[in-house]
């Protein structure tokens, strides 16, 4: 018991997975590894089994092959015969639909995983209205989750995983069921809760632009494999197939944003140039644009028209995706565009050219970072 | 909106057809005797008897059925193994037995000479006869009742909130009482509520396997089968008395039901 | 629906065209005639008609209640005469006797009315209101208060009607139960009759009667007739009912 608790300390306890299971259209065959303390999103369509890598390493399904280790506890370890069951994992897990229990208050909700460890009900009804109030619920600690908006709901699903301060940190699309308007607010407050929880995390998402944020890397997963791991900004710039480029949609950029002249938002790209954008938004910020809407021209052109972002970059590399083409730019940040196999051969696109990449001020959306 | 209208009409008029068939027989029960009529004929002493005993073997039965029932139901909702939809039908085969085909089947396996006939008489248990053999009779017709409802409301339940209980360091039984079966609350009971009205008006199951004593064996129903020989009115009185029971049972447990449960009508 | 609604009822009602030959008589008799009355039924002239059989008492509740059974026949005299009074049935005709007998199942110990009187015995009789029932009391009452005290205190069931006592016999469930001596006729060769002293032996006179207000009295005063001299009869014998009391 006392070796247990010392580990739950989260020293250098990192997650480690390897997981074979044969699934209805396709085989899963994957291996991970979250250092401690970081964020791996783990980002792909619909069907990736995406969820099923959670679902193995919190205990839930058992891989026809594999293993699972936190730290230096071994929770699966198949040819060994070991499954630790998942009541003794102690994976926080919030699932996407948050799965908060209807006959429960939110406090009692919170206080659930804390029947093991806390004994005496004021206790644990103290603690889960500490957890409430740093997630800024405490007024709503009494209120059953039917009456609880859907960020309100996220937010008490989160405090519930954190309770018994579990040794990683399984979240299942924590954002997809939000609004958009909630989700910027709760893309912030999540990034911050992660940061302080200090466990290795692994987060699903299907968005790429949330993996991005969120991840301190990002693991692409299709029909059950990993087929790109690394930084988000890197699987944008070179992805490693169509598939990858397609998925990964938009470039990222970060700086800081100011007000600008005309009513346009300035950025400061970290690294130097700064961008505009028609979004309001200051302080930290990341811009983003979707490769499609970045046009390539020779260095030296100016056209009028709506304002316009240019930035002078190199070519690094030249993915052709069909009729299209995915050109990976260098610049003060990585950039991709996407044009058409014509425009590459008219402009003579090749690694090493120098181009300006352009694209609207109003194609460029900023969330706060 | 014109071409609705015959079809309101004639579905309103189904529902008032079944409404009125199925609420009359009740209704004449009530109307057929005087309320004077109807307390002194429940002063007769065999009425009373027959009363107690309804009620205490058929709460005995309800008890069976759901301390065994329960966990049945929710290894049939939550598992999955081979011969799993062989093992529901065996289960629910009592519902479409006809009462006595069941008693004659207790007979054959509880009875003297039956499959487990001489067992039971080795180790000292009477069931025929005995009151003991009335609360069986009724556990064997009443409990697919429930375990068909408990199976549904189980199956109902989110099953990722089975997940989360478990993740969050419940083991599978605390999951069980903490979160199934909460959740499946409205189910049971009202599983709970069918099997006992179920057991309330069983005849031939109990005529056959235990016999009809009063005090004894001699329920309800078998009561008021007696008296519809000899003293109509005591007929009419118990069974007014029946009826009267099964509507309050009925009742409340959907009211206890809407109660202990209301977070779990919208989730 | 209503169509529907229609057919059905005009279906089990009886809204048949008056005097149709094709329609089978309905009899409702006691349980110990279920044997003899099947196989008079199988060959009667005029098709086989559909029996209820029952506690004399119950079908005798029945017709008070508005049921309307072409034939009645009970396993005593009270019952038709208590209906032909009301008015509800023509003049009862006795056709037959039985004789009340002490059944236990063939490989009993038992062989005496006295045996009867030891505690451990199962005893099994009808309820008080059905025929075999009331017999059966008029039988204990000649014995004489203590003993049949003592005999009643065995009783471990009051069946509605005969069949059931000879079902919990059969069953091996009861040591022992009293029932015509027709049951173990039909029980084939599982139940034995201890047949009752001359004085306790009651007068089991069987009565049937036509109900008033069906649509076929003729046939059914052939059936009734046919009971007491002719096929009907015959079968009655060989069943082990007797002749009809002169």
């Amino acid at each position: 018991m006392r070796a247990r608790k010392l580990l739950s300390e989260g020293e250098g306890a990192g997650l480690e997975l390897r997981a074979e299971l044969r699934l209805d259209a396709f085989e899963l065959a994957i291996e991970l590894a979250v250092p401690a303390g970081s964020c791996l999103a783990l980002a792909g369509p619909s069907g990736a089994g995406k969820s099923t890598v959670l679902r193995i390493v919190a205990g839930l399904v058992r891989p026809d092959r594999g293993s699972v280790r936190c730290g230096e506890v071994t929770w699966l370890e198949t040819e060994a015969g070991i499954d630790v069951p998942p009541e003794l994992r102690h994976c926080g897990y919030v699932f996407q639909d948050y799965a908060l229990f209807p006959h429960l208050k939110a406090w009692q909700n919170v206080a659930y995983g804390l029947r093991g460890e806390v004994r005496g009900r004021a206790e644990r009804r103290r603690r889960a209205e500490a957890l409430l109030e740093r997630f800024g619920l405490a007024h709503l600690a009494d209120a059953h989750p039917r009456t609880l908006s859907g960020g309100e709901r996220q937010r008490v699903a989160l405090a519930r995983a954190l309770a018994p301060s579990p040794r990683a940190l399984l979240l299942d699309e924590p954002l997809t069921a939000l609004d958009s308007r909630t989700r910027a607010t709760a893309t912030r407050e999540l990034a911050s809760v992660l940061r302080e929880a200090d466990v290795p995390t692994l987060l699903v998402t299907h968005d790429f632009a949330e993996a991005a944020t969120l991840g301190d890397t990002v693991a692409v997963m299709a029909e059950g494999r990993l087929v790109q791991h690394g930084g988000a900004a890197d699987l944008a710039a070179r992805p490693v197939s169509a598939f990858v480029a397609d998925f990964t949609g938009a470039v990222v950029l970060s700086g800081v944003a100011r007000p600008g002249p005309e009513g346009l938002t300035l950025v400061d790209l970290d690294g130097g140039g700064d961008i505009a954008s028609v979004d309001h938004a200051t302080g930290p910020v990341v811009a983003s644009v979707f490769p499609w809407e970045i046009a390539l021209e020779p260095p030296g052109e100016t056209r009028g028209g709506s304002p316009r972002n240019r930035l002078a970059v190199e070519v690094a590399s030249v993915t052709p995706l069909g009729s299209r083409v995915r050109v990976g730019l260098e610049g003060v940040q990585p950039l991709a565009a996407e044009v058409t196999a014509a425009s590459v051969r008219a402009l003579g696109i090749a690694p090493g050219r120098t181009v300006v990449a352009t694209w609207k001020a109003a194609a460029t959306r900023l969330t706060s970072s | 909106m014109r071409a609705l209208r015959p079809f309101d009409a004639l579905v309103t008029l189904a529902l008032a057809l079944a409404l009125c068939f199925l609420t009359l027989p009740v209704v004449a029960i009530f109307a057929g005797t005087r309320p004077g009529e109807l307390v002194a004929s429940l002063g007769e002493p065999g009425v009373l008897d027959a009363l107690s005993l309804s009620l205490k073997a058929t709460l005995a039965a309800l008890v069976v059925i759901v301390v065994v029932g329960a966990p049945a139901a929710y290894v049939l909702a939550t598992r999955s193994f081979r011969g799993r939809s062989a093992v529901i039908t065996l289960v629910e085969l009592p519902l479409v037995l006809p009462p006595a085909v069941a008693g004659i089947a207790l007979l054959a396996a509880l009875g003297p000479q039956g499959l487990l006939g001489g067992w039971l008489e080795d180790a000292g248990v009477r069931l025929v006869f005995e009151t003991a053999g009335v609360i069986v009779a009724l556990v064997f017709v009443a409990a697919p009742f429930f375990l068909s409802q408990a199976q549904a409301a189980f199956s109902a339940v989110d099953h990722t909130w089975l997940e989360a209980s478990r993740t969050l360091g419940a083991s599978e039984a605390r999951t069980f009482l903490s979160v199934m079966v909460p959740s499946a609350l409205p189910g049971l009971l009202s599983g709970l509520a069918l099997a006992w009205g179920r057991a309330l008006g069983e005849f031939g199951a109990t005529l056959i396997f235990a016999g009809s004593l009063s005090g004894v064996t001699q329920t309800t129903p078998l009561a008021i089968y007696e008296l519809f020989a000899t003293d109509l009115t005591a007929a009419l009185a118990l069974s007014a008395v029946l009826v009267a029971i099964s509507g309050a049972l009925l009742l409340s447990v959907k009211l206890v039901g809407g109660r202990v449960a209301p977070g779990l009508l919208a989730r | 629906m209503l169509a529907a609604l229609a057919l059905v009822a005009a279906g089990c009602g009886r809204q048949g065209p008056a005097g149709s030959a094709e329609e089978p008589l309905t009899v409702s008799a006691a349980a110990s005639l279920a044997e003899a009355f099947g196989r008079y039924g199988e060959g009667f002239k005029g098709g086989s008609p559909r029996f209820s059989f029952a506690g004399s008492d119950e079908l005798a509740a029945q017709i008070r209640q508005g049921a309307r059974p072409d034939v009645y026949a009970a396993a005593n005299t009270k019952l038709p005469g208590a209906l032909h009074r009301e008015g509800l049935v023509e003049r009862p005709v006795t056709f037959t006797t039985n004789a009340l007998v002490l059944a236990v199942p063939a490989d009993s110990e038992i062989d005496a009315l006295s045996d009867l009187e030891r505690p451990g015995v199962d005893l099994v009789v009808g309820s008080p209101s059905v025929p075999v029932g009331s017999y059966t009391r008029e039988v204990l009452s000649r014995l004489g208060a203590q003993r049949a005290g003592r005999i009643l205190a065995r009783v471990r069931s009051q069946e509605p009607d005969v069949k059931g006592v000879v079902a919990k016999l059969v069953a091996g469930a009861a040591d022992a139960g009293f029932v015509y001596r027709s049951d173990v006729v039909a029980a084939g060769g599982r139940l034995r009759a201890l047949v009752l002293p001359e004085r306790l032996r009651p007068q089991a006179a069987y009565a049937a009667a036509v109900v008033r207000g069906g649509d076929r009295p003729e046939l059914a005063r052939r059936f009734v007739a046919g009971l007491r001299s002719g096929r009907g009869a015959r079968i009655l014998r060989a069943a082990g009912f007797g002749p009809p009391p002169q």
